[in-house]
């Protein structure tokens, strides 16, 4: 959708709200098209699970929201739950005539936002959009203060006709034009969306984060950096809206998730001792060690003993940076508790991770936008167990100056949702990275996409790089993946993925990055917080949702939909 | 039959069938989701019912004939039939099915044969009833006339 269509649809939320139905049984299916009519939703049916699949994959925007039945006979409805909420990001309510509550607990673990028995009643129906708004605001949560100014292109802004969001978007972009001031300008320049994209390459990306990292987080202005990273025909408005993508993203990397993220070459992330003790130190550009492949503590720079990861270790939240002093990370110590959670949630290794830290040399996020950072510029990610104590933590956390904290483990929920989806966006991701080169390819097939791919490309493979308004009016800037791409060849080597499907990652080329990329941080949490990566791979799984996502936020606002979902 | 004759008689036997639990409130949700823009609905979805549910009763009658029953098979038809019928709100069959399920579930098979035969009589007892139901909606519509609304006071 255009950002234009997008905002018209938004306007007449939750009229035309786009459901996609699913139900082997026809009687059913008819009914229930009939009932989503009557509710002024705009239906699409199907009788088959693959075709929903295939569907849903043709086209993420396509959709605001799957209602699917439990008892199909080609496929099981929890597993499309799981697959659609990996790969999509889209709120499912699961039908059912079971009222069992073993089978509504599954629904719940599996990420369904609401289980509904059959028959179904119209007054039931009515309301089901609240999970596409809730699932939508709270990804713009996610990214508090930071918003992407540029219009609607985000999350929030497309389809969020919430009042709430919108407030919080126009407060959000007013906060961000304070703290920039070149923000918009690639959104509002016309003359922008004519330059010729520019590809972030892990490369340029490098250098980018050193030139932040040299000026200071805080202090990080476009033209500085642009002087600094000394890169030909890079205009200062690449760098902005580069810049601002960064800083949305760990802004929402923080809010979201508390991961925290491992550190990695890529990672600008600063921390203050202040706060909780976790310090980031930047880490230069030219390390490029994404703390290895995840599973090997090795690459980490930091001391496992600060790892935030949870995971393993308690003290994982320590670990993000040399300095943590895990024992603070207090807000993160439910690791313990979020371990077993976060086990459970995802295959992948996240036990394996020495210091816990999942998110250990995660890939850097691809969205930056997500790391819009507000004064406050710490992120801090905290583990998705620790969820509930990460707001308090949070709030002390931010510190005055970019602390970015970011924990490895952007999966909040505790259902096991957010768990695949993360393990499989990772194997996904490290796949399609391990299979590419690490040059940038050109094509868009899928595990090029990753290496050559446009940032634009929001979280998920959108197929339409239109869809993310920042993105087309950000001509300038597209972020490739390939930095992260960089970051899951490490990864990928390190061969702590999790469990890898190649049918996910086959799926969808896109996601594939996306994929990746929550893999490895849900595999290398706890080792490192703190890692760019981390904050793009939380960004990453937040971020996709549908449609919304496109602002290239890569899985963090998956995740974090994931978690509304619960 | 004056037509207005005709929308009584035709109330009137849509009331007995609620009264007699044939049929509950959710065919009355079905009627009222029927509507100019979707003006044959109602009799479109509980033909999909019938199509489907003939099937389903034939399986399962095939699937309990087995020397061995497998109930692994048994129990998704039922629980199947169970889903559509309660969703075009015919009742008493989805009140046997739940039985049926149960003595499924126990994996009692003669117990299932009973169920399975009372699963039939409800279900074609509704289909009767519906096929009436439609008929006399056909010849007041054939007659110019409007069919009445559902009275929910009874």
């Amino acid at each position: 959708m255009t950002v234009e269509q997008d905002c018209v649809a938004l306007d007449q939320f939750p009229v035309g709200m786009r459901v996609l139905a699913v139900d082997d049984d026809q009687t059913c299916l008819r009914i229930l098209e009939s009932l989503l009519h009557r509710c002024q939703y705009h239906v699409t049916t199907t009788n088959q699970a693959q075709k929903a699949l295939e569907l849903l994959r043709e086209n993420k925007n396509k959709f605001d929201l799957v209602i699917s039945d439990v008892d199909m006979p080609d496929m099981d409805g929890f597993k499309l739950l799981e697959l659609v909420g990996l790969e999509m990001d889209l709120p499912v309510i699961m039908l059912s005539a079971h009222s069992d509550p073993k089978y509504v607990m599954k629904g719940v673990t599996h990420g369904a936002c609401d289980y509904l028995l059959k028959p179904v009643r119209i007054e039931e129906l009515k309301n089901i959009w609240q999970h596409v708004v809730r699932s939508r605001f709270d990804k713009n949560r996610g990214s508090n203060n930071g918003d992407k100014k540029d219009g609607s292109g985000n999350n929030e802004g497309v389809a969020n006709s919430d009042p709430n969001n919108g407030r919080a978007n126009r407060k959000r972009k007013d906060q961000y034009n304070e703290d920039e001031d070149e923000e918009r300008d690639d959104n509002d320049d016309p003359s922008s969306q004519k330059k010729p994209r520019v590809v972030w390459t892990v490369e340029l990306h490098k250098k980018f984060v050193a030139a932040v990292n040299q000026l200071g987080f805080e202090k990080a202005m476009p033209k500085k950096i642009l002087d600094l990273m000394n890169v030909e025909k890079l205009t200062r408005e690449n760098v902005a809206s580069h810049l601002q993508k960064f800083r949305l993203y760990l802004k929402r990397i923080s809010g979201n998730q508390q991961a925290i993220m491992a550190n990695s070459d890529l990672h600008f992330l600063q921390m203050s001792n202040g706060l909780d003790g976790f310090h980031h130190r930047p880490i230069p550009v030219g390390s490029g060690q994404f703390h290895g492949g995840a599973a090997a503590a090795g690459m980490r720079p930091f001391s496992p003993n600060g790892i935030l990861g949870r995971l393993n270790t308690p003290s994982g939240i320590g670990g993000v940076r040399n300095n943590l002093s895990s024992p603070s990370s207090g807000m993160f110590l439910q690791n313990p508790t979020d371990l077993g959670k976060f086990h459970h949630v995802s295959s992948l290794p996240l036990n394996h991770i020495d210091g816990g830290n999942i998110l250990q040399g995660l890939p850097m996020p691809l969205e930056f936008d997500q790391l819009q950072t507000n004064n406050n510029k710490s992120i801090i990610a905290g583990n998705s167990m620790a969820f509930p104590s990460f707001p308090t933590q949070q709030s002390s956390l931010p510190n005055n100056n970019n602390h970015l904290v970011l924990e490895g483990h952007p999966q909040a929920s505790p259902s096991a949702f957010p768990g695949h989806q993360i393990n499989k966006r990772l194997e996904h991701w490290s796949n399609a990275v391990s299979s590419s080169s690490s040059t940038l390819p050109p094509a868009q097939n899928s595990n090029s996409i990753i290496i050559g791919h446009q940032f634009d490309v929001s979280p998920l493979p959108h197929s339409k790089p239109d869809s993310l308004e920042w993105n087309t009016q950000n001509a300038s800037s597209s972020y490739s993946i390939p930095f992260f791409y960089y970051d899951s060849s490490q990864m990928r080597q390190s061969g702590n993925y999790g469990p890898t499907t190649d049918a996910m990652l086959s799926s969808n080329p896109k996601e594939g990055f996306i994929v990746g990329q929550q893999k490895l941080q849900s595999g290398f949490m706890g080792a490192e917080a703190g890692s760019l990566d981390d904050i793009v791979n939380s960004t990453m799984k937040q971020e996709q949702s549908q449609g919304d996502l496109s602002e290239g936020d890569l899985g963090y606002g998956g995740f974090s939909s994931l978690r509304t979902c619960l | 039959m004056e037509l207005a004759q005709m929308q009584k008689s035709l109330q009137d036997y849509t009331k007995s069938l609620f009264l007699e639990g044939v049929l509950d409130s959710q065919f009355l949700q079905l009627q009222q989701l029927q509507d100019e823009s979707n003006p044959d609905f109602v009799s479109q979805v509980v033909t999909l019912f019938f199509q489907d549910s003939d099937r389903i009763l034939n399986d399962l009658s095939l699937s309990l004939d087995q020397q061995v029953v497998d109930f692994k098979k048994v129990d998704p038809h039922v629980h199947q039939l169970k889903g559509s019928s309660s969703s075009i709100g015919a009742q008493r069959v989805k009140n046997a099915c739940v039985v049926f399920r149960s003595f499924c579930e126990q994996q009692n098979v003669e117990a299932c044969h009973r169920c399975l035969q009372q699963v039939k009589q409800e279900y074609y007892l509704v289909k009767n009833r519906l096929e009436t139901l439609f008929k006399l909606e056909q010849q007041i519509v054939a007659s110019g006339g409007m069919i009445p609304a559902m009275e929910l006071g009874f």
